[in-house]
């Protein structure tokens, strides 16, 4: 039986344990809560993680893997610790516990190549959350321009250099 | 749910082990992206409230008066003499932890101290160290502080106080759920009058009161600005429709004043939403010859000074009465708000009240009694257009909103505040074909919060309302995913600007309208022009080809 054989058939376990662990990043008493997989809505972070990781986790089995579907799957998690109270390397640490993991489930079987995936995993995975930040970030310096100035501005009280104005006072 | 739970099955899930209490005496950690700037000091002078000075949340010291827990424990001692609710509500919770997972905030953040009942715990555990007899003897005793889960008012503990109590949107999902009807959204209420005690407010909260008390609304518009701005909607709506629509001000002897929040006319989405209150007025004073006013003075139909304090929420509201008295009008009509219509509801009456010399609400033009609004004398827009509709006095055009896959967030205040919940979705299907509502656990009394209420819709703690949000954009994102929905319908001006930033993070493809939007777009104007356009002026479905 191959590395991948292996890993299919104690997949159930693999992704259990790293949805345990990936929760309990979360303080004793959310984790506890969290930890229960009831109806998704009623708990979005749960029920998320546990999805995404399953996802990815099934993506990183394929023969060749797809790092743009990996970043995708991954967004749901991500997007969700990129606003939660983790630090960068807290908010996408739970990537490099798969090898542990799996270490640990196959009685200290490890493979190069099989790390290697995860590695890239974990750099799909810092991209995304950069995504979120700067998606914070953009959100948040224009959201107050939006709503307000910009009515103000169709009303004729402000007026302001269009960035299309400014570029073409460039060009003269 | 309350009712479904036994006595005898409440008191076998009652757990007697007294807490581990680590959650007391860990210091809080105020974190940048959770919490609104502190209130400038010229805002909270304006009411002549106590302790304003500049402040950072940030810095060790707050600038307290030295006095400060003296004023804290007389503060809780006149509230607990004054307000039974408070008293029950700090004395009969028995941790059951029924709320514990309710919380937008505590499902978002996953920051425990944002489950309701440890929120409510920060506050009741002083009330127990300082207000209770067994609180008292227990302090005396070593490690009974601990058994009776009691703990003095620190710096600490205020500080907690300020910054939780603050990430609490008074949305009240979690009261739902109390098995004894514990509203926690009272114990923050509670906890933020303590506050403003000490000048604890956030800007967010009392600018807005301070331009409303001096200019009549929230953003501190001047009268002429406001008239401009209604004009200039007049101007888009001529071009859309060709119908000039422009609207009364302050006209004495008007039939009804309406008052709709600030932000509906000076914030985007909203302004769709009014320019649909000004269409459907214009339809009603051409063919029944109805007379609505709007006021210049009154301007606001929002109220933080409920964020504030209820001494602060009076002084606010009794301004839409004393315009209503000035104009004599028979009764006031409301727009699409969200807070609003819970200080009408449930405070207004007996804060400002009775309002004797306004007619007890009738529609004249269909005869109906709203017998809900017979003591206020206040009717929402959505229950006055639903029974134009349901009476077949308005003829609407459904075609034109055929682009629109809508679903319905059911705005906290309104659903859980005054229990309106059928009128709105009854004029989205009467003006929109394709109408799909979220799972049943995310809307009507158990709608999540938009995560941006209670005074919470600022720019820096932008992170806290993202992740508050989630459990609103989780379901948005099902009917999304599911049935192509495109469109998230709200009947409050908070949820108008907080959801559309809310959809861009989580479901960007989502935009947000107002109900009487939709109304806008559908109702055929007596002798309009055909219209190519909707009101943001985007081709109407069909006419695509026409705008290329």
């Amino acid at each position: 039986m191959n590395f991948n054989q292996k890993l299919e058939q104690n997949k159930k376990q693999i992704i259990d344990q790293w949805f345990l662990h990936t929760i309990n990043s979360y303080p004793q008493e959310t984790a506890r809560v969290l930890g229960k997989l009831k109806n998704r809505f009623d708990n979005p972070v749960g029920s998320a993680t546990a999805h995404s990781l399953e996802e990815s986790f099934n993506l990183l089995l394929q023969k060749e893997i797809d790092i743009d579907k990996i970043e995708t799957a991954l967004d749901s998690i991500i997007r969700i610790r990129a606003v939660q109270s983790f630090s960068a390397s807290q908010a996408v640490g739970f990537v490099f516990e798969l090898k542990k993991i799996i270490k640990t489930v196959l009685e200290g079987e490890r493979d190069n190549d099989f790390d290697g995936k995860i590695d890239e995993m974990a750099l799909a995975a810092f991209n995304r959350f950069m995504k979120c930040r700067e998606n914070i970030f953009l959100l948040k310096a224009t959201e107050s321009k939006r709503r307000i100035h910009s009515a103000f501005e169709r009303a004729g009280l402000v007026t302001e250099l269009k960035e299309k104005e400014l570029l073409d006072s460039d060009k003269s | 749910m309350s009712d479904e739970l036994k006595p005898d099955e409440l008191l076998d899930k009652v757990d007697h082990t007294p807490s581990q209490g680590t959650w007391m005496t860990e210091s809080v950690q105020i974190r940048p992206g959770m919490y609104c700037y502190a209130a400038k000091p010229e805002s909270v002078e304006t009411l002549g409230l106590p302790n304003a000075r500049s402040w950072n949340p940030m810095e060790a010291d707050w600038k307290l008066p030295e006095n400060w827990q003296e004023i804290i424990h007389n503060g809780i001692k006149d509230r607990l003499e004054k307000f039974r609710t408070f008293k029950i509500f700090m004395d009969v919770c028995v941790r059951c932890g029924a709320c514990a997972d309710k919380c937008h905030f505590f499902l978002g953040t996953g920051d425990p101290k944002n489950m309701p009942v440890l929120r409510a715990e920060l506050l009741r555990s002083v009330y127990r160290n300082d207000f209770t007899t067994a609180g008292k003897l227990l302090q005396k005793i070593p490690g009974g502080d601990k058994l009776g889960g009691g703990r003095p008012l620190t710096l600490d503990v205020l500080k907690e106080w300020w910054y939780y109590f603050f990430q609490c949107t008074e949305c009240r999902r979690c009261s739902v759920f109390c098995p004894y009807g514990i509203d926690t959204a009272e114990i923050t209420i509670m906890g933020r009058e303590l506050l403003n005690l000490l000048g604890l407010n956030i800007d967010w909260i009392a600018t807005p009161v301070s331009n409303c008390y001096q200019t009549g609304n929230h953003l501190g518009i001047q009268p002429h600005a406001f008239k401009d701005m209604l004009d200039f909607f007049t101007e888009d709506i001529e071009e859309i429709t060709g119908v000039d629509v422009a609207p009364q001000f302050n006209k004495k002897g008007a039939d009804i004043l309406f008052i709709t929040p600030s932000g509906d006319v000076f914030a985007d989405p909203g302004t769709y939403t009014c320019q649909g209150y000004m269409i459907l007025f214009k339809y009603l004073k051409d063919k029944y010859d109805l007379d609505v006013t709007w006021s210049t003075y009154a301007s606001e139909g929002g109220n933080f000074g409920f964020f504030t304090s209820h001494e602060t929420m009076k002084r606010l509201n009794a301004k839409m009465y004393a315009e209503a008295k000035r104009l004599g009008v028979k009764w006031i009509l409301g727009g699409e708000c969200g807070h609003m219509w819970r200080v009408i509801n449930q405070y207004m009456d007996t804060m400002n009240g009775p309002a004797d010399f306004l007619e007890e609400p009738v529609n004249p033009i269909t005869g109906t009694k709203f017998e809900n609004a017979k003591s206020t004398k206040m009717v929402h827009i959505t229950e006055f257009t639903a029974d134009l509709i349901k009476h077949g006095k308005l003829e609407l055009d459904k075609s034109r909103n055929a682009n629109r896959v809508m679903t319905f967030h059911d705005s906290c205040n309104p659903a859980r505040g005054m229990g309106l919940l059928d009128e709105p979705r009854y004029i989205i299907e009467n003006t929109c074909d394709n109408f799909y509502e979220m799972p049943i656990n995310t809307i009507r009394e158990q709608t999540f919060c938009c995560g941006s209420g209670a005074g919470l819709n600022a720019g820096e703690n932008i992170e806290l309302r993202m992740a508050g949000g989630l459990p609103r954009a989780n379901a948005v994102k099902y009917v999304h995913d599911k049935f192509g929905v495109n469109t998230l319908g709200t009947i409050c001006a908070i949820d108008r600007a907080a959801l559309s930033t809310l959809m861009e993070y989580w479901v960007p493809d989502v935009e947000v309208y107002g109900i009487h939007e939709l109304v806008g777009n559908a109702l055929i104007l007596p002798g309009e022009q055909e219209r190519e356009m909707d009101l943001r002026m985007e081709p109407l479905p069909g006419k695509e080809e026409a705008d290329e």
